[in-house]
């Protein structure tokens, strides 16, 4: 079985540069109690450049750079990013094993579709890239050696053949090992200092000194590692968190948490080909409370500009309580991600704009404020048509052009029957006037007596005796003085006169 | 070799020209209906601006917005309808020509979002044409918000339709027009703003405005009918004489007839 190793190195302090990007290239350190003193677990580069070393207090290395910033190492927080990276890379690859806190292995079988493994290697990284890490991979057919390489190598990528894995150990120092240091003392104390030296030793002989663990590590050093790839379980839900470390009292530093987190949500969506629905937005307020915004996509999607431009949207109409100390991110409704397929002279920046603004407003108005019609085959006038999603057929530009046109008319049916522009789906009832033998004279409109001065009809439509709400009506076109042609009907059940609509 | 690199050139001519033209310039949307189109400015309703429709609930408007609804997805573009009242009747629409699967309807729930979603729509520039109706809404536009309006219109390049149950006080549209059932025949359209000044005015027939039976005339009930039936003029046949007797004029019933002994062999 061949395994990529992505190595991450300090991933710790990565994922802080990587979230606030004011912290590049400043002395900075991640401390972690131990025995009751807290000690500097993961430093930056200009830090370790200063004399700054992990397992140093903090108040030791503060002393020794002032303009040190401290911030706290949680391995939760650590394991979730990973995590977070490795669904991110599901897409080149069927599975991953966490290697916290600095790394990840990945299957690498599905090599060939990124052209072999030196280009399983690029992408990987470039998808490392993308979340702002950087680091080395590095494919073997063991994981030992895959990750001692990734972890002491040189080089960014690099391929190992089955059969040269112990050859690439060999250079190796006895640090890699993942033994205890009690074992690692043991082996230095025999004058022994890379993994080729103690590979070259008998079996026998390391067995004899050191027992199973030595029988281990001999096997380890010779490139026999068969430890199989766990894989780590996909969760369902997709969820992101960050932690500001500043409350935020403004909109930029909000949008930019907001950014990197939906952008690490869109690359584990697409990797899964997944895309949202529906989004909530979970802002946790330095007073203890929360403040939650829920975005209902019109298309789903997940792309991480579009659902930044509908973050930013929600977020310029809200209004804090408390200074915003963290984001929390769940995705509440996905579904699977069809792709589109463009033709050749398409103009897909258009429908983004229309993804855009559809969203917007259904987020903002709900989604079943905006709607298509379909037509339906009732007679009754209420159930002529019924509400169903907004998707409007595919644009027919480039070489489609003209030929979705045969397909479709949108020539109007000159059989249309007499129906108003304006229709009310409770009609009102309307106060009539009528003269000698019935005849209709005038009725109360708009709070005025309107004169009947021509009219059609009737209509009769009657039916759905079968059901609760059967109906039975005469239907009228009238013209009022000053007002227009109305559909009006009588109810043939209690005789009285009803206003359905305008012809406006 | 030449032969090849010349028809890969050609070949990418070709794609650069499918991908520099996507789409069709459209300046106006003709409504179809022939007298009012001639009469507008420009031939139609015109693309960018806001054009103001107002008049009584039922004089016209919304099949005039619908007219111009149906132009703009005819030309396989998209179309919106605000619907501040939640009147519009789609079947009616679709009768008129419109294409349902390109036609967007809004419900706001507060009538305070209505022009916040028109201008949004406008603004985007993804439909052509963009009906915000404020009939029934109690809502008339303020300067300001009319101003926002055009310029999301301008902005979108979409044809931006106003239905307002009266004249706005205070409006930005480059167009505006009245429109009244002056009969039950016919509308009247009166330009209160437009580039050709106010004043103008038209007499559109119902029927080429309302689709199907709807365009159909109604009766009058209006001219004072006589409970008598109207009087039946008899016409009088008179025989003109020319002194032949009766068997001039009647042959054959009083003339002698033939014998027929001849003929059965009596």
């Amino acid at each position: 079985m061949r395994v990529l190793f992505l190595h991450l190195p300090r991933f710790p302090i990565q994922r802080r540069v990587a979230e606030m990007p004011s912290l590049a290239g400043k002395p900075i350190a991640l401390s972690q109690e131990t025995r009751g003193h807290r000690q500097v677990a993961f430093a930056s580069t200009s830090a370790l450049t200063a004399g700054v070393r992990p397992g140093m207090t903090i108040a030791a290395a503060t002393a020794l750079v002032p303009s040190l910033r401290e911030f706290s190492f949680q391995l939760d927080a650590e394991r979730k990013a990973l995590v977070s990276l490795g669904e991110g890379l599901l897409g080149i690859a069927p599975a991953f094993q966490l290697a916290a806190p600095d790394g990840l292995w990945l299957d690498a079988s599905a090599a060939p579709l990124c052209q072999g493994e030196e280009g399983l290697c690029r992408r990987a990284l470039e998808i490392a890239d993308s979340f702002g890490y950087r680091g080395k991979a590095v494919v073997a057919s063991q994981l030992f050696t895959a990750r001692a390489l990734a972890r002491e190598g040189a080089v960014r990528s690099q391929v190992i053949g089955t059969s040269e894995s112990a050859k690439a150990l060999s250079v190796l120092p006895l640090a890699c090992l993942d033994s205890s240091p009690a074992a690692v003392e043991a082996i230095k104390s025999l004058g022994l200092s890379t993994l080729g030296e103690v590979a070259s030793l008998p079996t026998g002989a390391m067995v004899a000194r050191m027992g199973l663990e030595g029988l281990r590590i001999h096997r380890l050093c010779r490139g026999e590692d068969d430890a199989p790839l766990v894989p780590a379980p996909i969760t369902p839900v997709f969820e992101e968190q960050i932690d500001l470390d500043w409350p935020a009292e403004s909109v930029e530093p909000l949008l930019f948490a907001l950014k990197t987190t939906l952008d690490r949500l869109g690359a584990r969506l697409c990797s899964r080909r997944k895309a949202v629905v529906k989004l909530a937005i979970c802002f946790r307020l330095s007073s203890a409370r929360e403040q939650k915004v829920e975005l209902v996509l019109a298309q789903p999607s997940s792309r991480p500009p579009l659902l930044l431009d509908l973050a930013r949207h929600r977020i310029a109409d809200l209004t804090f309580a408390a200074p915003v100390g963290g984001i929390g991110i769940k995705v509440e409704e996905c579904c699977e991600d069809r792709a589109h397929q463009q033709v050749l002279g398409d103009a897909p920046e258009g429908d983004a704009v229309l993804d855009v603004v559809l969203s917007k407003i259904s987020s903002a108005l709900g989604p079943q404020s905006l709607f298509a019609a379909e037509l339906d085959p009732f007679h009754r006038p209420e159930r002529a048509y019924h509400p169903k999603p907004f998707r409007p057929p595919p644009s027919d530009r480039g070489l489609l052009r003209g030929t979705a046109e045969q397909q479709r008319a949108g020539d109007p049916d000159p059989n249309q029957l007499e129906r108003p522009s304006r229709f009310f789906e409770r009609p009102a009832l309307l106060q009539m006037e009528l003269g000698a033998q019935g005849r209709v004279v005038a009725a109360r409109l708009s709070g005025k007596r309107r004169k009947v001065l021509a009219m059609a009809g009737p209509e009769r439509l009657c039916g759905e005796w079968w059901e609760e709400n059967p109906y039975d009506r005469e239907y009228y076109r009238v013209h009022f003085e000053g007002l227009g042609q109305v559909w009006i009907f009588r109810d043939q059940r209690d005789g009285k006169f009803y206003l359905q609509g305008f012809f406006d | 070799m030449e032969g090849a690199a010349q028809r890969l050139e050609s070949l990418r001519k070709q794609i650069r020209k499918l991908q520099a033209a996507p789409r069709t310039y459209l300046a106006v949307l003709k409504t179809g209906v022939a007298a009012f189109d001639s009469w507008m400015p420009g031939g139609g309703l015109p693309m960018g601006q806001v054009v103001e429709l107002s008049g009584e609930a039922a004089s016209g408007r919304t099949s005039i917005a619908l007219r111009g609804i149906a132009a703009a997805t005819r030309e396989k573009r998209l179309a919106a309808y605000v619907d501040g009242p939640g009147e519009l009747y789609p079947p009616v629409a679709a009768g008129m020509g419109v294409d349902l699967e390109r036609l967007l309807i809004v419900r706001p729930k507060a009538p305070r979002q209505l022009v916040w979603t028109a201008v949004q729509l406008a603004r985007s520039g993804a439909f052509a044409c963009i009906v915000l109706d404020l009939t029934h809404t109690g809502l008339q536009l303020s300067l300001v918000e009319s101003k926002k309006l055009s310029d999301a219109a301008f902005q979108g390049g979409s044809c931006t339709l106003l239905l307002a149950a009266s004249r706005s006080q205070a409006s930005s549209a480059r167009v505006r027009l009245e429109v009244t059932a002056s009969d039950p025949q016919t509308l009247r359209l009166e330009a209160l703003r437009s580039s050709q000044g106010r004043g103008r005015q038209i007499l559109i027939p119902v029927a080429a405005l309302l689709p199907g039976e709807a365009g159909w005339p109604l009766f009058s009930t209006h001219s004072e009918r006589t409970e008598e039936p109207p009087e039946i003029k008899r016409i009088k046949l008179v025989w003109e004489r020319d002194g032949g007797g009766i068997d001039r004029n009647r042959p054959g019933r009083d003339a002698a007839l033939p014998s027929l002994r001849g003929t059965v062999g009596i």
